[in-house]
């Protein structure tokens, strides 16, 4: 068998078994480069809500029955942990899964209720290396199974659309622009 | 199909040749004979220098996690006030959010970071990276001094 035919025949079946492993990546890739540019989390949902305490407040005034009424007018008796003063103005009444973040001075409450966000989670896991163990040797073999799909996928068509034609100036095209943002953002 | 066989058996024998490695040269955490310090926040701030590299206990309130992979979390004194940053290290890959609210007993390493170390940390807080706002833990995340947590475990929910 000629090299094209075994080149044609890596690029084919590394493709077939790395699929689901290139849709855990790209998912997770996407979610955590906008995780990293702080547009939004990909772990976690927020849902935040507003409620009006019934009247002004003070440090001093906050006693277990404040807070008794502040999560009856919440409905979070049920998931009470404790309560801390951030600063003079401030309550903070944490809950499982959120917390009540109450203006003492206005009496508004910030009722925010946190939970972690199905399949990105899992995803995001996979991605960090949180399982460690067989997962790291699994994705090194993908790893390296990908640059071998890559190489291969070069070598994949001859003449005009090949690597010494169009493919050859896309594959420069894609090394370029890398490679300047490289350099305008890190060295310049 | 033989050659998809083929490749198959390559994959698993370098799963199996890999999980053969052995770690060398790792000091198993129970082998330290360092005796662990058991402080308050109060204590460990108020004298840094006594406590610099030794294996500590702590243990406070969680006012905050940070939001960003988990990468730090805060503890409050029984002050009420003070407030001490808790990074992951050991086992630990990052804290929960769950945490938040719970009163944590944390075992680990109290560090104090060198001043040039110190100088940049606080201009990385500054840059407002990761708050636009002052928050009630911004000193202790600002702060030259932090426990590198080995262990740790939720007292009350």
């Amino acid at each position: 068998m000629g090299w094209r035919k075994w080149n044609r025949w890596i690029h084919r079946e590394l493709g077939f078994l790395f699929f689901g492993m290139t849709i855990i990546y790209g998912i997770s890739g996407i979610a955590l480069n906008h995780h990293a540019a702080r547009h939004w989390d990909p772990g976690l949902i927020t849902k935040s809500e507003s409620i009006q305490y019934p009247e002004a407040l003070s440090k001093s005034d906050v006693d277990r029955n404040t807070i008794e009424k502040i999560l009856e007018l919440t409905g979070e008796k049920e998931n009470y942990k404790q309560y801390y003063f951030p600063n003079q103005e401030h309550l903070m009444i944490y809950l499982k899964g959120g917390h009540i973040a109450v203006d003492l001075p206005s009496g508004e409450m910030q009722l925010t209720k946190i939970r972690h966000r199905p399949v990105f989670r899992e995803l995001n896991y996979l991605h960090y290396n949180k399982p460690k163990k067989l997962w790291t040797w699994f994705s090194d073999l993908y790893a390296f199974g990908l640059i071998l799909i890559a190489i291969s996928g070069l070598l994949l068509i001859r003449g005009k659309k090949g690597i010494t034609g169009r493919g050859g100036i896309l594959t420069i095209i894609g090394i370029l622009i890398p490679l300047a943002l490289l350099i305008i953002y890190l060295w310049l | 199909m033989q050659r998809t066989i083929l490749l198959m058996i390559i994959a698993i024998l370098a799963f199996s040749c890999n999980q053969n490695v052995k770690k060398e040269g790792v000091t198993p955490e129970a082998e330290k004979t360092e005796q662990i310090v058991s402080a308050t926040v109060v204590e460990l701030l108020a004298s840094p220098a006594e406590y610099q590299d030794k294996e500590v206990a702590v243990s406070g309130m969680v006012t905050h996690v940070c939001r960003h992979g988990g990468q730090k979390c805060f503890i409050v004194a029984d002050d009420g006030e003070t407030q001490i940053r808790i990074v992951p290290g050991g086992e630990i890959d990052e804290f929960n959010i769950d945490l938040e609210g719970s009163t944590v007993a944390f075992k680990g390493i109290f560090r104090v970071m060198e001043a040039e170390v110190a100088a940049d940390h606080v201009e990385d807080h500054e840059s407002k990276e990761h708050h636009a706002e002052e928050q009630s833990h911004s000193n202790a995340e600002k702060a030259e001094y932090f426990v590198e947590a080995l262990d740790f475990k939720e007292v009350t929910e």
